[in-house]
């Protein structure tokens, strides 16, 4: 669109002034015309987009909210070209892409008040520490329940993770895919932070026995809803929407649980940076936080003054977590290798999973075992319940860098597969011995 | 979302007590009332209908993108990146709300003085486009009041529009320009209007006004691209669409950049270069299995059943005595329809004809649409009328969004439907209240 010649100079000024240094942009936005238009790269939908739009640009008048919708990895090839592609401000729930991109050099210094904005939910460092990118709201992870589902099966609401691995709900619990559902990985991290690694694994495959695979993240709700499913494990905007539109279901967050953030930054080159400027304000803007409330979005909000208007039922994360604080970077590092131990341990093996637990639980529900069959019985949950790679090689980062670089390194995606079939031939082995053992068990 | 998984789903939902008896319509009255399949979807459809919502919901990726190849092609010029950006929930639009604010769900229909399309702008004014490719500037409405005197003294005060343009990329629009203002209408029932033989909607017909009730209903002729005949128009806002599938595949070129099929060229005009030179994917973006996918989809969207409310048969009767049924109709029946068998051969309450009608000057656009004038309209669907704004977001009303209740909707009525409107006006207030709730079980 040709710009005006009088908006031609200002904005090349406020280019130059804005190219001067960090200090402008953390000081009070001074009262000066914005650039016509402000480019978004995002993946938000569109019930959310939408509503920023017309916010933002009602507020502003004149400017223009150009969105560019971008996946992760389109959004990265497009950022890191000479000028990010035009791009002026990267606002997405995509939880690696903003430290690889501020490493990278795509973002410029982003100040802003600490005092509205705290940039972390207790321990947990939710904003850059080298102050490039912001939270801009948090997402937590929960249970949805359809109580009439469970009511008409007389059982009781699960209380906790734990909970879904009972028998009761054996194929009756939604569990989203690692490799398939976007939320997921870091909901098992999240997980294996909390428990450990091996109880967390133990637990995840318990789960597993009564899952019903789930390959897209609304579709967790959706399931539940329908009754498909009692309860499934989901990230909280799902489901808090489908509850603000009236479906039957509920939403309950653990006692500990993980809130991951989605930030937003301003491109280090951006073509209009008084304008990005006034839009990263808007959406971090007790009124911008306050969109985030929308039955349609169900977003939660990282300034905490905005919770005192919140509706009614949400949790208020600054106020949640007890002690639990989701390590944000030790689970970006094992990202890739809990998706694909995820596929080796749960994935590819759900039927398989679902009888060896069946077996499991009946032999502990029979009445009565002699301490010789109770010991096969615990060898055998322990055997289901293995992991094949030791806490010790998880921890140590070789291994997961290894995971995290075969995706570009066919040298390090080689290593990787032979590693991934070590795994399912030990895999293979210890199912069939846990089976053997509850085999024996048998009275 | 695996085909198993969809599956399970809507058979779930199927599955559910809230299933309706003529198979075609749902209970639901709630946020997502808009959004539920019909009762009556076979299970070989599940898969499909869960990919086409998929379709509908997506935002539209410019290309190329690595990581959803099959989802890319956006523009290089376009309104929004998605359908469920302008019918949102599947409902209807809303008109820009002063001068200050530009149209997000709904647009602006363009054709030179001759009536073809605008030699600059194209067919339609697509304010958004892709990195590098100029928009072609914003559209946005002015509002006068009109105040308008009930036989009884009530005053209602409607709104007139104004329809102003800024940051036009290529230069004014010129002299005697033709423009129309379209409000997203909402999008469910459409299959079972797809349904309707053309011999049932030409029962009420009658061009000519031979039985001299005021009322003459006038089928468009338009152009079917599948077929190569000229078929009855009973999509679009002047009739302007023979089917669905190509209404469908319309919109997504008009509105998404998208080319499918059934319109294959980009919608770029000989003076915008850039558009032209964009990259792009070579192919019509939607595929035909993508167009099939969401065309089941709106075709299956369920209609909202009737709700019930004090006094709505002595509204409905009213309705009729008044004159309004004599355009919205209530009932038709539908015939064959092989895309989706469930649809066949239903009685159905959409309070429409589909057929055009003179309705006056103060709702004309002055632009002809096929066999559409300037002032005619296709009578609107009032199915699902009630359950407008139930999302939250206000409701509006008329092509162009002008009416905020349904009150100033009948009132804004001229031409074929003027002394329906004058009938209206001349109701004891009890009375248009009593109308006005059996509008609300629609």
């Amino acid at each position: 669109m040709p710009v005006p010649f009088r908006r031609r100079v200002l904005a090349t000024t406020l280019t130059f002034l804005a190219g001067a240094g960090a200090l402008w942009l953390a000081g009070p936005s001074p009262a000066r015309a914005l650039e016509d238009q402000v480019v978004v790269v995002t993946s938000y939908p569109e019930e959310m987009t939408g509503r920023y739009e017309q916010a933002f640009e009602r507020a502003n008048p004149g400017v223009d909210l150009r969105i560019v919708w971008k996946h992760a990895r389109d959004a990265q090839t497009l950022l890191t070209t000479p000028g990010h592609g035009g791009a002026d401000v990267y606002w997405t729930p995509s939880l690696g892409s903003f430290p690889a991109l501020r490493d990278a050099g795509v973002f410029r210094p982003l100040a802003v008040d600490r005092a509205a904005l705290p940039g972390r939910i207790g321990a947990e460092v939710i904003s850059d520490p080298q102050s490039t990118y912001e939270a801009f709201e948090v997402a937590g992870y929960g249970i949805v329940t359809n109580p009439a589902a469970l009511a008409a099966r007389g059982l009781t609401p699960p209380a906790g993770w734990q909970d879904l691995a009972q028998p009761r709900f054996a194929g009756l619990v939604s569990l989203p895919i690692a490799s398939q559902v976007g939320f997921s990985p870091a909901l098992y991290e999240s997980l294996l932070q909390d428990a450990g690694w091996d109880a967390g694994w133990a637990m995840i495959g318990e789960i597993a026995g009564n899952a019903r695979p789930i390959t897209s993240g609304g579709q967790v709700a959706d399931s539940v809803q329908t009754g498909a499913a009692v309860a499934g494990l989901t990230i909280d905007f799902f489901a808090r929407s489908a509850i603000a539109n009236g479906q039957p279901v509920a939403f309950a967050y653990p006692p500990r649980t993980a809130f991951v953030p989605a930030q937003v930054a301003i491109t280090a080159q951006a073509p209009h940076p008084d304008a990005a400027r006034a839009f990263v304000d808007f959406v971090l803007s007790a009124e911008g936080q306050s969109l985030l409330f929308h039955p349609d979005v169900r977003r939660l909000p990282v300034r905490p003054d905005v919770y005192a208007a919140a509706p009614a039922g949400q949790v208020n994360p600054f106020a949640h977590n007890g002690d639990f604080a989701y390590d944000i970077p030790l689970g970006l590092a094992r990202t890739a290798l809990v998706v694909a131990l995820f596929d080796r341990v749960v994935t590819e093996r759900l039927a398989d999973t679902a009888a060896l637990w069946q077996a499991i639980h009946a032999a502990e529900a029979a009445p009565d075992p002699t301490p010789e069959r109770a010991a096969l019985i615990a060898r055998a949950r322990a055997l289901a319940g293995w992991v094949p790679v030791p806490a010790g090689d998880a921890a140590d980062p070789a291994l997961p860098a290894l995971f995290a670089s075969r995706r570009t390194d066919p040298d390090a995606d080689a290593r990787a597969k032979a590693l991934e079939a070590t795994w399912n031939e030990q895999l293979t082995a210890t199912r069939a011995e846990a089976l053997a053992l509850i085999r024996q068990a048998a009275p | 979302m695996t085909r198993g998984a969809a599956t399970v789903l809507l058979l779930a939902l199927l599955a559910g007590p809230a299933a309706a008896q003529d198979g075609v319509t749902v209970p639901s009255a709630g946020r997502d009332a808009l959004g539920q399949p019909i009762p009556a979807l076979a299970p070989e459809h599940h898969d499909a209908f869960a990919h086409g919502r998929s379709l509908f919901r997506q935002a539209w990726l410019i290309t190329p993108s690595a990581e959803q190849p099959e989802l890319d092609g956006l523009g290089p010029v376009f309104n929004r990146l998605s359908c469920v950006a302008c019918h949102v929930k599947n409902g209807r639009g809303a008109p820009p709300d002063g001068e200050n604010d530009v149209m997000r769900t709904t647009l602006v229909r363009l054709s030179a003085p001759d009536g073809t399309p605008h030699p600059a702008y194209g067919e339609q004014l697509n304010p958004d486009s892709i990195p590098g490719v100029p928009g072609e500037g914003k559209a946005t409405l002015v509002w006068t009041p009109v105040p308008v005197t009930l036989d009884d003294g009530t005053v209602v005060e409607l709104r007139r529009p104004t329809l102003r343009f800024r940051d036009l990329a290529f230069g004014p629009l010129g002299d005697g320009v033709l423009t129309s203002v379209r409000m997203a209408p909402p999008v469910h029932g459409l299959g079972l209007l797809d349904a309707v033989p053309e011999s049932v909607i030409l029962e009420a017909a009658d061009p000519g006004d031979h039985d001299g009730d005021g009322i003459s209903g006038r089928p468009n002729r338009i152009h079917d691209v599948a077929s190569g005949q000229t078929l009855i128009g009973r999509f679009g806002l002047k009739a302007n669409q023979t089917t669905l599938r190509q209404q469908i595949a319309g919109a997504f070129l008009g509105d998404i950049g998208i080319t499918s099929p059934l319109f294959p060229g980009e919608n770029c005009t000989g003076v915008q270069t850039a558009c032209a030179a964009a990259a792009n994917r070579g192919e019509p973006e939607l595929t035909a299995a993508q167009l099939d996918a969401i065309t089941l989809y709106s075709a299956a969207l369920a209609v909202p059943a009737r709700r019930t409310a004090p006094g709505a048969e002595e509204g409905e009767a009213l309705f009729t005595a008044i004159g309004c049924a004599a355009c919205h109709r209530p009932t038709l029946t539908t015939g064959p329809y092989p895309a989706l068998p469930e649809l066949a051969g239903r009685t159905i309450h959409p309070f429409t004809d589909l057929l055009l009608h003179d309705m006056g000057p103060d709702l004309a656009d002055g632009r002809p649409d096929g066999l559409a004038g300037g002032s005619d309209w296709r009578t609107p669907p009032l199915w699902g009328l009630g359950l407008a704004g139930v999302a939250g977001d206000g409701a509006f009303y008329l092509h162009d969004g002008r009416a905020r209740t349904v009150a100033e909707a009948i009132l804004w009525h001229g031409g074929e439907a003027a002394a329906s409107r004058a009938r209206f006006g001349a109701l004891p207030a009890a009375a248009r209240d009593t109308l006005l709730a059996f509008l609300r079980t629609l």
